[in-house]
């Protein structure tokens, strides 16, 4: 308890310096949870379209029904192939007027005759989605084009390597500034205290009982930083949550899991205990020496 | 607790503090240690806290020679220390730096309360209790560094020229508490002075030192 109350002497005594330290820790830890969100967030929009891996064959005009399910029943025939689904030419003009329901010029001139009808064909392996790309492209006859969704799905992991990367480099380089500031702040607390550590020595006490305020308030610095930053990045999150999901929709880049967030909530607290803990247990061992 | 020096010498570069001294003083006694300014009083206190070490000779402690930080820091718990210029820590009330003392010394936590009070009964400064060291005159001050001392029952009590800053009336007074807790409890004091009167009138042990002795 006695330790305690040194610690808070310590911070109202000095509240500027204690002030820096915590800031520099809350920007610190608001870098980090806004790449872990990110992260998380680009993980499980790749991973909606790993999940639904689809490919959409557009076909000819004209095609007789029989050639049409001879088709459907030679894709349905590969391995590891989920769903082969037809989509005709009137579906086709109902999908496209729903999606553009909104905006009755583009819908007016449109007619069942201009759309082509697809099949739609969905796997539980991405890579067979290619062989069957590769194999339609062949009948000419058949096929008008095919579009499938290996180019977003490499441009989304491309991102997320690149964020990956770039967020290593930045959490690196914040986590040395906040090394370095709450070094100095502690140091300069532990010269300004010079006198009563070196008292109190005289008097019987250890040298751990000296460097303990010291090492607690490292710990609060941690704590109070990593949960400020958690917590500004978490409202940030939250206010924009309807937008981001909006825009990756159908994918969900915000989740709305409690569970997600209390779990980061918890190792980011233990983090900054540990970045506390480990700068002002190296300070304190450097100053208090007598 | 028992204290002896033999053959211990300090020298600070080329200047010799002190050389070749030897005493012993006893659980109980009550010694003055006295001597021109410069003569060496305070490296003896000094040399038994472990804040500096003998150039050569040996210190004792209740027989042994403490090697260990751990065992520097056990015998420095049993120590009363009144220090030449208070320290007494400046942001802490008088009661607080007693209570420091005693969470260093790790006094039983449900005899902390009745130990202050009785520190500062003895010493006449409760109404002191709750004032800041730099708000206390020198008498007040010197009595505060005594009540922090008393408090945790020292088994020894080293005493750095308490009188330096006192009147004659408030040196008396000391004295007379240090007297006091010597004869009722046992502890035992080594005192450092140039007051030759108070030496005098106590009749008590006497170490003498001479300059560049």
């Amino acid at each position: 308890m006695h330790h305690i109350t040194h610690t808070w002497r310590h911070l109202r005594r000095s509240p500027f310096q204690s002030l820096i330290a915590i800031m520099t820790m809350t920007v610190s830890f608001f870098i980090l949870t806004m790449f872990i969100f990110v992260n998380s967030g680009l993980n499980s929009v790749l991973n909606y379209f790993n999940t639904k891996p689809e490919i959409t064959i557009f076909l000819k005009d004209g095609l007789d029904k029989a050639t049409l399910e001879s088709a459907q029943a030679e894709i349905a025939a590969i391995p590891e192939i989920r769903e082969v689904r037809f989509v005709s030419k009137e579906k086709a003009l109902e999908l496209y007027k729903d999606l553009n329901k909104n905006n009755p010029l583009l819908t007016e001139m449109v007619t069942a005759s201009i759309l082509p009808a697809s099949f739609e064909v969905s796997a539980y392996n991405p890579k067979v989605l290619e062989a069957v790309a590769q194999k339609f492209t062949a009948k000419a006859n058949l096929v008008d084009e095919i579009v499938y969704q290996k180019d977003l799905i490499e441009s989304l992991m491309g991102w997320t390597s690149m964020l990956k990367k770039v967020a290593i480099v930045v959490i690196t380089f914040f986590g040395i500034v906040a090394f370095f500031v709450t070094s100095v702040v502690i140091g300069l607390k532990i010269t300004n205290r010079k006198d009563e550590i070196s008292t109190s020595r005289l008097l019987g006490a250890s040298l751990f009982y000296v460097k303990k305020p010291f090492l607690i308030e490292g710990i609060i610095y941690g704590l109070v930083g990593s949960t400020v930053g958690y917590l500004i990045t978490f409202i940030l999150q939250a206010s924009f949550k309807n937008k981001l999901n909006t825009f990756f929709s159908p994918a969900i880049f915000v989740t709305s899991d409690p569970l997600y967030y209390i779990q980061w909530f918890v190792v980011e607290l233990f983090i900054g205990f540990i970045v506390g803990l480990t700068t002002s247990f190296v300070v304190s061992k450097r100053y208090i020496k007598w | 607790m028992e204290i002896k020096f033999d053959g211990v010498s300090k020298n600070y570069g080329p200047i010799s503090a002190i050389k070749d001294l030897s005493f012993t003083v006893k659980q109980g006694d009550f010694v003055f240690i006295t001597g021109p300014s410069g003569s060496g009083k305070s490296t003896i206190i000094k040399l038994i806290l472990n804040q500096i070490k003998p150039s050569s000779g040996q210190i004792e402690v209740n027989g042994v020679t403490p090697k260990t930080q751990q065992e520097i820091d056990d015998n420095r718990r049993k120590i009363g220390v009144i220090f030449q210029d208070f320290q007494m820590i400046n942001d802490l009330t008088v009661e607080e730096n007693i209570a420091l003392n005693l969470d260093i010394v790790d006094y039983p936590n449900d005899q902390r309360l009745v130990a202050i009070d009785n520190a500062l009964k003895k010493m006449k400064l409760q109404n002191r209790r709750y004032l800041f060291p730099m708000q206390l005159s020198g008498g007040e001050l010197q009595r505060a560094c005594l009540a922090r001392a008393l408090a945790i029952s020292p088994q020894l009590i080293l005493a750095d020229e308490p009188t330096g800053n006192l009147d004659p009336i408030n040196a008396w007074n000391l004295v007379k508490y240090l007297k006091q807790e010597n004869e009722l409890r046992g502890t035992t004091i080594i005192m450092t002075t140039h007051h030759t009167d108070i030496v005098k009138s106590l009749n008590k042990k006497v170490i003498k030192l001479e300059k560049n002795s």
